[in-house]
């Protein structure tokens, strides 16, 4: 399988000298093509600071991280932002969507921003609104539909560039659990129908078991990994508990 | 603590975020001010000899600048406390009472008030300075006396101050009351939605403008919708149909026109056009109100600035129509007119260009054949023959001349105007001498006089052999012609010659009436222009605040973008676009208004306003450009930040 990330020895720290904190010591993390990752660990352990990075929001004081065979560590600004239009999606815990876009309109957004011809736009867009079921409430705009919608519309259009790797941030946080478990099984169906390389960070529990492998960071470093393997859901999310459980503290 | 001692820190403490509105109180005293203490101004009262017209005009003027003042700094008040609603919130949260929250905003206004009061009376003291000696220059006064600042205007300008103030710290003490704790904390982020449009409303906007337009542009004299419905009328139904019109346009027809655009998919769905579009349809109809109030200042100040320039700018040629000779009388004394003669060659100054006694008839004429409705049965012409005629309007350089027979005649008007003068051309009357009459014939006209009108009136050029047969029968008059060099500063000369003439010589010169001219149309170019410049400025803040208000609010959406990963540039792009356009409409409108107006205007008065015009619509646009600009850096600043 190829290698869709690589990271290398990621750093970061914060602060001036005689008074600083390093959120991230030596990380080292490889996402092949088709992983669905999870990222777990209490809160300020750095997932979110890792996230950043990796989605080049943020940039690591050293280290080295490849994405899709491009070191994204020397990127200028200009080229960053391509980047991201290209390679990566997003999903937010807060949806993000443009209150002034409709549903559809959020959707084609980025492939729109990257000029993909009018007819190729309408037929992802069907597609990929197929896929999450949304399909009724394309022409809706944002504050009319429900919390489990918007991150449907989220996700669609994180998905709708086809990009190498999916970065998703606490996405199920703000839902009801049936409308987490649409969106998780949504995103399970797009990992193993299409395999989209999904990395998603989370305090749930029950959301990281969809995933097949998860990541456990504690105090800036990686403490622990578990892969789901041949482990019904059932099972792996008594994995999970258990390895939290051993990490202590809240999450 | 004492409340006041929060307050007075609080202004300490958040200067910046107060510092735009002192500004702009500070701005509006200072304007105020200085206007005012030009009022008063002795040098001014002393100099210009038409004071009490002068007076009444910047009483007028002073006027329109306060409630213009006190509407701009209610505006700059709303939208302060509007961006403090939540810090209100916060102190009513923790439990600061009511009537103290109250108290301690009415002081923090107050304080700013009276800080903005002195600031702006210092300030304006200066530029008052300045101001005297602009308004003597284009007055065309060269002496600038000690200019003092009047006790008057101080008082005038700190009374109508506090006044303001108080009001807006009242309001400002209200604040807590009128809204409860959760709506302060929400005072940003009330819902938008989508707005609606009916190709109906639309059209009727096109159509209110249309009519407005229609109406303003007919003929005044001969139109009949405006005998029917009387000037005041129709031009109340002009403003009426134009400013609704001006506000459906952009409530409605651009929500109409964004719609249709927004369905071209293969536009729509390029690049960050999605972006801007769609932002623009969601705030145009928030701010259709603002855009039609901008509009309507700019097309009335565009109009006043351009109409006062017009008059200004073509003070010299309006001088030169009237009086084509530097000066003219009627000489009825052999003595005076050599005295005079012999004053005039004595001036290096003044050489005579051409110098000419005409010989003139000067006759009561009965005019009912010209039926005319304006003018009287009776006119007074002065009559020259064609000889005459042909000589003065070889020396005023016109390449015309007239070869009339038998009973031809041509009228010479240079205030002719169409609809008003009677229609010369075909018409026969009778000069009457000594009970004989002879009859004559218009076949030409012309716009323009050879003598001064003040002093000849209408001139008719009649044959020579007519001339000749007629002068047998009557007195001549000779009247005295001159044209000198440099006739536009001839002061002292034009006052001598006039104390040695007695009132029936009717003495007219080119430089009084361009005196006359320049004071009266320089004073109206500088308060047109000191009003308009207010008013300008004022537009543009409205529009940079309210821009950067939703600059905030619209900080989110464009934090999203950058994250799906729109870079810098399109952000910029997409900002520019739908700036642009916010400040591009109510430009436009203004100026097409403001254009119709002038249009109208230039056909009441006869002349072509076309140059001056254009400076004016140059300069305001601009100065507006610069303002857009300034607006896009700040808007974009906030965002990225």
């Amino acid at each position: 399988m190829k290698t869709i990330l690589r990271a290398k020895n990621i750093q970061k720290v914060y602060g001036t000298k005689g008074n600083q904190y390093k959120a991230l010591e030596d990380i080292d993390l490889e996402i092949k093509e088709g992983e669905f990752i999870g990222i777990m660990g209490p809160s300020g352990a750095g997932k979110s600071t890792l996230l950043n990075i990796l989605s080049t929001i943020d940039t690591p004081t050293s280290g080295e991280i490849i994405i899709a065979d491009q070191n994204i560590v020397t990127m200028k600004e200009e080229q960053l932002s391509d980047f991201r239009r290209n390679n990566l999606g997003f999903i937010f815990q807060d949806y993000n969507l443009l209150d002034t876009l409709t549903v559809k309109e959020n959707i084609l957004l980025p492939l729109a921003l990257s000029k993909v011809p009018a007819k190729e736009i309408e037929n992802r867009v069907k597609e990929i609104a197929d896929t999450f079921g949304i399909q009724e409430i394309l022409d809706k705009y944002p504050y009319h539909i429900s919390g489990g919608q918007k991150q449907r519309t989220a996700a669609s259009r994180a998905m709708v560039t086809k990009p190498s790797l999916i970065l998703a941030d606490e996405p199920t946080g703000a839902l009801d659990s049936k409308s987490a478990t649409d969106l998780l099984e949504s995103l399970t169906a797009l990992n193993e129908l299409n395999h989209s390389t999904i990395m998603m960070v989370t305090h749930d529990a029950f959301a990281a078991s969809f995933c097949k492998r998860i990541l456990f960071i504690k105090d800036g470093g990686i403490y622990a990994q578990i892969q789901k393997m041949q482990n019904s859901r059932q099972e792996f999310f008594q994995k999970i508990m258990d390895v939290l459980a051993s990490l202590g503290g809240g999450h | 603590m004492t409340l006041f001692s929060i307050a007075r820190k609080n202004i300490r403490k958040n200067f910046t975020n107060y510092f735009l509105y002192i500004g702009s109180m500070i701005f509006s005293i200072v304007i105020y001010f200085t206007f005012v203490s030009l009022k008063y101004d002795q040098t001014i009262q002393e100099t210009t000899e038409s004071s009490n017209k002068i007076s009444s005009v910047f009483n007028g003027a002073s006027i329109v600048l306060m409630i213009f003042v006190a509407v701009f700094i209610w505006y700059s008040n709303s939208f302060f406390i509007k961006k403090r609603k939540k810090e209100v919130g916060l102190y009513s949260l923790l439990g600061v009472r009511k009537k103290q929250i109250g108290r301690m905003l009415f002081y923090e206004n107050f304080i700013m008030g009276i800080i903005a009061l002195l600031i702006g009376i210092i300030l304006g003291s200066i530029l008052s300075k300045l101001f005297v000696s602009i308004l003597m220059e284009v007055m065309g006064y060269h002496a600038i006396g000690n200019f003092t600042i009047p006790l008057q205007a101080i008082l005038n300008t700190i009374i109508v101050f506090i006044i303001i103030t108080a009001i807006t710290s009242i309001h400002g003490y209200r604040l807590i009351y009128r809204f409860k704790l959760i709506e302060l904390f929400k005072a940003e982020q009330e819902g938008e939605k989508e707005p609606k449009s009916s190709i109906i409303t639309a059209l009727i906007s096109v159509l209110l403008v249309g009519v407005g337009y229609w109406l303003a542009l007919q003929n005044i004299f001969e139109s009949e919708v405006w005998r029917k419905m009387g000037f005041l009328i129709t031009l109340l139904v002009i403003l009426v149909t134009v400013i609704l019109g001006t506000y459906l346009l952009f409530s409605t027809l651009t929500v109409y026109l964004l719609k249709v655009l927004r369905k071209n998919k293969h536009h729509f769905w390029s690049g960050i056009n999605l972006i801007s579009t769609s932002q623009l349809l969601y705030r145009i109809k928030g701010n259709a109100r603002t855009l039609t109030i901008i509009a309507v200042l700019s097309a009335t100040t565009l109009t006043a600035v351009g109409a006062a320039y017009s008059f200004y700018y073509n003070n010299s040629s309006s001088a030169e129509t009237s009086n084509p000779n530097s000066m003219m009388f009627i000489a009825k004394d052999k003595n005076v007119s050599k005295q005079i003669r012999e004053r005039i060659s004595r001036d290096k100054n003044h050489t005579i260009v051409y110098h000419m006694a005409v010989p003139t008839i000067m006759m009561d004429v009965d005019i009912t054949n010209l039926h005319s409705n304006n003018l009287p049965n009776e006119m007074e012409y002065s009559i020259i023959g064609n000889k005459t005629f042909n000589q003065l309007a070889k020396w005023q350089k016109r390449d015309e001349s007239l070869s009339l027979k038998g009973n031809e005649a041509a009228a010479l008007e240079a205030g002719y105007s169409e609809g008003f003068s009677p229609k010369y051309i075909g018409a026969t009357i009778s000069l009457k001498v000594n009970d004989k009459s002879e009859k004559i014939t218009f076949k030409k006209l012309k716009k323009y006089n050879v003598l001064n009108t003040p002093t000849a009136g209408i001139t008719v050029v009649i044959s020579d052999e007519l001339f000749s047969k007629i002068a047998s029968r009557t007195n001549i008059v000779d009247m005295e012609v001159y044209e000198l060099k440099n006739e536009d500063d001839a002061k002292t000369l034009t006052k001598e010659i006039q104390t040695l003439l007695p009132k029936e010589a009717s003495f007219s010169s080119f430089y009084s009436d361009y005196a006359r001219g320049m004071e009266s149309t320089g004073l109206l170019i500088f308060i047109g222009g000191f009003l308009g410049l207010v008013f300008l400025a004022a537009t543009g803040s409205i529009i940079y605040f309210k821009q950067l208000t939703e600059a905030t609010l619209d900080k989110d959406r464009y934090v999203i973008l950058y994250k799906i990963g729109v870079n810098k540039k399109e952000v910029k792009k997409s900002i520019s676009k739908q700036i642009l356009f916010i400040f591009a409409l109510p430009l436009l409108a203004g100026m097409a208004h403001s254009i119709v107006a002038l249009i109208t205007l230039s056909k009441i008065m006869q002349t072509n306003l076309m140059i001056p015009v254009s400076i004016c619509i140059g300069i305001y646009v601009c100065i507006y450009i610069a303002y857009y600009f300034l607006t896009v850096r700040n808007y974009y600043k906030i965002i990225i930040k």
